[in-house]
């Protein structure tokens, strides 16, 4: 006879998950209506069901350890079909947030990226650090709001009270804004390499098994160029979730768009880094990335653009979740913080673009601080965010494309006319 | 004896192709001065058409109506004319609207009257005009009655019982056997929800209930007592009671039965470690364990984690398995009843010996009950200890009706863990705690988990699977009849009328009929409360209860030509006769139910109804003209129908447009038990070619309105078709059919088929003759 498998129930689990964002998943009474209705679940073991099952019992080895959180796009299709509103689509993503909070260390941030009461130390932390910069360099510049000129002798920008607004005359990039934020991203790389490896870890307890009979596993390069080809890139998988009430394509094209216009900033970014630094090296790279730039540079325009994409993306999901109908699904802290967050970002680097050409120091340079703050934010608390997703979610979908885990491709249902 | 009747032919009733002129010269040409009025009426139910005959009635010269046309089913309330006799002769239904041509085909509209349409319709004229000629107006003996009601226990059921019996206004005596009243519900710390929003165990309210009842002026209450036997006939037991002062008579009228359920023997539940573990309790334990305080374990400690086992499959699999029981009570049990009524017949001395009908079946006739209560007493782990945790697994949940909201709410406690699932095995570990191992679980295929304590289900056994309870000073035995076939619950379960036993006046609530919750029980006591009114209400004014609620009629004996050979008294199904050391019955008017059960048994035809008798229905059969060439002018066939399921089958058959042979001729019975066969001997020798009996079904899932009928008469007709044989006369002629009341679409077919069959064999010898 096979070995009886030992349960371990968790009531603290099953609370904990309940305050995260599951607190209907005790009304599931396991029809399986989830898992029939969801676009993407595979054939074998679908999920959600077996997550509201395992979630009611508080079996947290068998949930910290599921692949299948990272499968789920949180559509919403299980929750709308549920005879008994449990919201198995909230169940997931509760489990992924419990994920955030508590995957990578220190678990102190993912306590307090878990709760809007910890707010003030999220943000006190950057407006801290940069305040006091902002300090010493207004008694070494001797204004709050000093105004630039650029000395081509000197090859850096001078005060003068004639000037313009320039945001590297007050936090010079050299010295106040690269290391930190160099610094920030590699902490964060780090910690996200730790988290993958330890999600990796975790999956190993799955089954092996889980290829649908004779298809081929795939190698980890084409497990990876499938995932950014079919997933990332194209959203086609995404798409699948449903692409026909009005909320889909609010999330949809929001996320599609919000997504390619950070592309562009990052592209952005890079290229302002990339000249910057490597100029030092091969000198005649410099000029690329010398900023401010005139506003009909390449690079400046790709910038508004990403912008302007961000505004849009922002409205889109933004208006999705406000519509929200609260018996069918919730919006938990993690996704409104990691929407806020972007908001403020967005909002605050316009501003900060918009009043440094007026030309207003007295309101440009606060803007500005608001906008180091806020992209302090989304980037140095990223893997415990949900935005952590960005990295979690694709290693687990290599992984689970490795495995063999996929959606089976639903057939075409012969339909009969008269 | 109507001698001067009034015939009233609807022609609204008997269609375009028969002429309600004709008809009525034809009754006039045959009956004469028996008939003295003979009118027809172009819509008889209507105001008009009543005005008519209630004129002749008013004019005093009948006492006897009888209206042509339409169902005797239907408008009744119009046709009803006190003083004076009246009868229905069926010619709409049963003649005009269901009348086909001899080779199927339906006479065309406008057409010419058929020969056979006529000659069918003028049989049942002649028919309804000698029924009434053989009809007497009952006059019922009407007793001197008592109104108290007896209320037997004292649990939630009986109060209730009682205390709806005094609000309705009557005096109740209320008898409980333990010192205390309550019951079961006075152990529990709460009850399964019992009202809106039915989502929260709530309080018993049981001690609010007994206060009432005790407040209660027109409520005696006797507790410590026991009913010893009850004697005489409703409206006028009397009752022997045995209490702390000794034994005393006392007079009832009627007794509302609510003894309710006794624990299963514990044995059943040694498969899932009961008697072996010190930490698996049942679930009434626990209930008491858990009113007396916490969840501290029998065994020591408190208990984190409790394990509700609502899957008793290991228990009736091992009660299943020969060896293993040798008590395996449910097999021998209706075996053991049967010798034993037959010595009872024998001789009134003879040790009564009632079987003990108590089985492993108990528990999967309790499971609503475990479902319920393991939910509940789930909800009292979280509630004891907001840390500990209650798991149920379970087979099936069955939460029917509104207890899904209680489900439900159950569920949402996150303390409380459901799964489906099989359990295989249940071991002690070290520290005393339970490892149960679990098969095709929600949770996976073999699981097992841990649990302090183990909560395994108690079954409710009725107080009748043990002990007659009733104790009864009858003729037929001082239980119940057949109680084996129910596993000891009191048969109060016709299909359609619960609360009714076998035993008119006594009726039946609460556990002892069914394990129920206290809020069905609650509805319960209710309806048992109201039968036992009605009773009361009807026999003070001779009247029956049900299923012939209303009827005037008795069995009237004439004990001249009784033969003392005890078949009505042991067939009635109501045990109404009891009989004199001679043998001679003695006929208990208040008990019985007027089916006709005796007259249909008795060899010496000493048994009649004023309105329904031997020669009544045999100058009936006379009245049909039978061909004497088959060949040329079609078979006959009598039909007996009984009229509760049969009767109304046929007419909505015809309602709905079948047809069928125009060949047959239908009488309508009481029920087929009051079928003597001497009917059966009438029509064979008049020449008919056959003899179609059709009535409820028989045996365990029987429907017969009153219970044994068509069961017995189907065992007579084992002994027809002896003497058919005997005569040289094909047995196949006499059929029973069996119909229920939904099956009008199937009547047709089995007529034609047995008339096919009839015009196989062909004509009866005796034709002619």
């Amino acid at each position: 006879m096979e070995k009886a498998v030992r349960i371990q129930p968790d009531l603290q689990f099953v609370k904990d998950l309940q305050e995260v964002g599951g607190e209907a998943l005790k009304r599931c009474y396991q029809c399986a209506t989830c898992s029939v209705v969801c676009p993407i679940s595979p054939a074998e073991n679908p999920y959600p069901r077996k997550e509201m099952v395992w979630a009611q019992w508080g079996l947290k080895d068998r949930l910290v350890n599921d692949i299948d959180i990272w499968l789920c796009h949180n559509c919403g299709t299980c929750s709308d079909m549920c005879p008994r509103g449990a919201k198995p689509g909230d169940l997931l993503s509760a489990l992924r947030n419990m994920a955030y909070r508590n995957l990578v260390e220190p678990v102190a941030i993912g306590k307090w990226m878990s709760s809007s009461s910890y707010l003030p130390i999220l943000a006190g932390i950057p407006a801290l650090l940069y305040l006091f910069i902002w300090i010493i360099r207004a008694s070494q510049l001797g204004s709050f709001f000093p105004l630039f000129t650029w000395d081509e002798h000197a090859h850096a920008f001078v005060t003068d009270p004639n000037g313009v607004v320039v945001y590297g005359g007050l936090f010079p990039g050299d010295f106040t804004i690269d290391p930190i934020f160099g610094l920030v991203a590699l902490l964060v790389a780090f910690v996200f390499f730790r988290g993958v490896v330890k999600l990796f870890k975790s999956f190993e307890t799955l089954p092996k098994t889980f290829v649908v009979a004779g298809a081929p596993k795939p190698t980890w390069i084409e497990a990876v160029k499938g995932v950014i080809l079919d997933e990332v890139a194209t959203h086609v998988k995404w798409k699948k979730c449903g692409y026909s009430t009005a909320a889909d394509e609010q999330k949809f094209k929001g996320h599609f768009i919000l997504f390619y216009g950070f592309i562009a900033l990052a592209i952005v970014t890079s290229i302002v880094a990339v000249s910057h630094w490597g100029g030092k090296v091969v000198s005649f790279i410099a000029p690329l990335g010398h900023t401010p730039m005139e506003l009909w540079n390449p690079v400046k325009v790709l910038a508004n653009v990403g912008a302007l994409m961000l505004l849009y993306g922002l409205t889109q999901l933004t208006k999705r979740r406000l519509n929200q109908d609260p018996t069918k699904q919730g919006s938990s802290f993690y996704d409104w913080y990691l929407l806020g967050v972007i908001w403020f970002i967005a909002l605050t680097g316009i501003f900060a673009e918009l009043l440094r050409l007026a030309n207003v120091p007295v309101l440009a340079y606060p803007i500005y601080y608001f906008h180091l703050i806020c992209v302090f934010m989304l980037f140095a608390y990223l893997p415990w965010s949900k935005l952590g997703h960005l990295v979690y979610r694709t290693a687990a979908l290599v992984y689970a494309r490795r495995l063999g885990r996929v959606a089976v491709e639903p057939k075409e249902i012969k339909i009969f006319k008269l | 004896m109507a001698e001067k009747i009034g015939v009233y032919i609807d022609q609204s009733g008997v269609g375009p192709l028969l002429n309600a002129e004709e008809l009525a010269e034809f009754v006039k040409n045959k009956f004469g001065g028996a008939t003295p009025v003979v009118k027809t009426h172009p819509r008889l139910a209507s105001e008009d058409g009543r005005a008519l005959i209630k004129a002749d009635v008013d004019a005093g010269g009948l006492d006897g109506v009888l209206v042509c046309g339409s169902s005797p089913r239907v408008d009744w309330d119009i046709f009803d004319f006190p003083g004076v006799l009246v009868e229905r002769v069926n010619l709409r239904e049963q003649c005009a609207m269901c009348y086909q041509n001899p080779d199927g085909s339906l006479p065309a509209a406008g057409g010419p009257l058929p020969k056979d349409l006529k000659v069918m319709a003028e049989d049942y004229l002649r028919m309804g005009v000698v029924k009434l000629q053989k009809m007497k107006a009952p006059t019922p003996d009407i007793p001197e009655t008592t109104k108290r009601i007896l209320v037997l226990g004292g649990g939630w059921t009986g109060l209730t019982s009682a205390l709806n019996a005094a609000a309705a206004g009557y005096d109740v005596l209320l008898v409980e056997q333990a010192e205390a009243l309550g019951g079961w519900a006075a152990k529990m710390y709460k009850s399964i929800p019992k009202s809106y929003p039915y989502t929260t165990a709530e309080d018993t309210g049981i001690q609010q209930k007994i206060k009432a009842v005790t407040a209660n002026p027109r409520i005696s209450v006797a507790t410590s007592t026991a009913l010893v036997q009850l004697t005489g006939a409703p409206g006028n037991y009397e009752a022997k009671l045995a209490g702390p002062k000794g034994e005393e008579t006392t007079k009832v009228g009627a007794v509302v039965l609510a003894t309710g359920w006794v624990e299963q023997d514990k044995k059943y539940l040694e498969p899932l470690g009961y008697g072996k573990f010190k930490n698996v309790v049942t679930s009434m334990e626990f209930e008491t364990m858990v009113a007396k305080g916490g969840l501290s374990r029998p065994g020591g400690g408190t208990a984190k984690s409790v394990a509700f086992l609502v899957d008793v499959n290991l228990c009736t699999a091992a009660a299943a398995a020969p060896a293993e029981t040798p008590a395996a009570p449910a097999a021998p049990a209706p075996e053991a009843k049967k010798p034993e009524e037959k010595k009872e017949g024998e001789a009134a001395e003879t040790t009564f010996v009632y079987p003990d009908m108590e089985s492993c079946k108990h528990m999967s006739y309790s499971s609503e009950l475990s479902s319920l209560v393991a939910l509940k007493q789930a909800g009292y782990v979280v509630e004891k200890d907001a840390s500990a945790v209650a798991y149920i697994f379970y087979d099936h949940m069955m939460v029917p009706g509104i207890n899904e909201r209680y489900y439900k709410a159950a569920q949402d406690k996150p303390g409380v863990m459901l799964t489906k699932g099989l359990i295989t095995d249940i071991r002690e570990d070290a520290d005393k705690g339970l490892i149960i191992s679990a098969k095709d679980t929600l949770l996976g295929e073999l699981i097992e988990i841990k649990a302090d304590l183990v909560v395994v289900p108690t079954a409710m056994v009725p107080v009748t699977a043990h002990e007659p309870t009733i104790n009864l000073n009858y003729r037929q035995g001082p239980a119940f009849p057949d109680l084996p076939l129910f596993d000891g619950f009191v048969d109060s379960n016709y299909i359609c009328f619960p609360y009714e036993t076998r035993r008119t006046g006594i009726y039946a609530a609460g556990c002892v009929r069914q394990p129920m919750t206290m809020g069905t029980a609650e509805t319960d006591a209710a309806g048992a409360t109201l039968k036992a009114i009605q009773c009361l209400a009807s026999l003070n004014r001779g009247m029956a209860v049900h299923p012939r609620s209303g009827d005037m009629s008795f069995p009237v004996f004439n004990f001249v030509r009784c033969t003392q050979c005890k078949r009505c008294t042991e067939e009635c199904p109501f045990g109404a006769l009891d009989d004199d050391p001679k043998g001679t019955p003695m006929p208990n008017p208040t008990r019985c139910r007027r089916c006709g059960t005796c007259m249909g048994a008795c060899p010496e035809r000493v048994i009649s109804f004023d309105n329904y008798n031997i020669d009544q229905i045999g100058t009936m059969i006379k009245q049909i003209e039978v061909p004497p060439d088959m060949k040329a002018d079609g078979p006959r066939a009598l039909v007996l129908v009984c009229e509760n399921d049969a009767y109304p089958a046929l007419d909505m058959a015809a309602m709905r447009g079948h047809t069928w042979s125009p060949y047959v001729r239908f009488i309508p019975v009481r029920c087929l038990g009051s079928v003597n066969t001497i009917w059966i001997a009438d029509a064979m020798s008049r020449g008919m070619d056959g003899v179609l009996l059709l009535g409820c079904r028989y045996g365990d899932d029987y429907q017969c309105h009153f219970v044994k009928g068509s069961e017995l008469c189907n065992r007579r007709m084992a002994n027809v078709a002896e003497s058919l044989n005997r005569l040289g006369v094909e047995p196949e002629r006499v059929l029973q059919e069996q119909v229920a009341i939904d099956e009008y679409d199937q009547v047709p077919a089995i007529i034609d088929r047995f008339m096919d069959a009839i015009i196989k064999i062909g004509p009866n010898p005796f034709k002619g003759y």
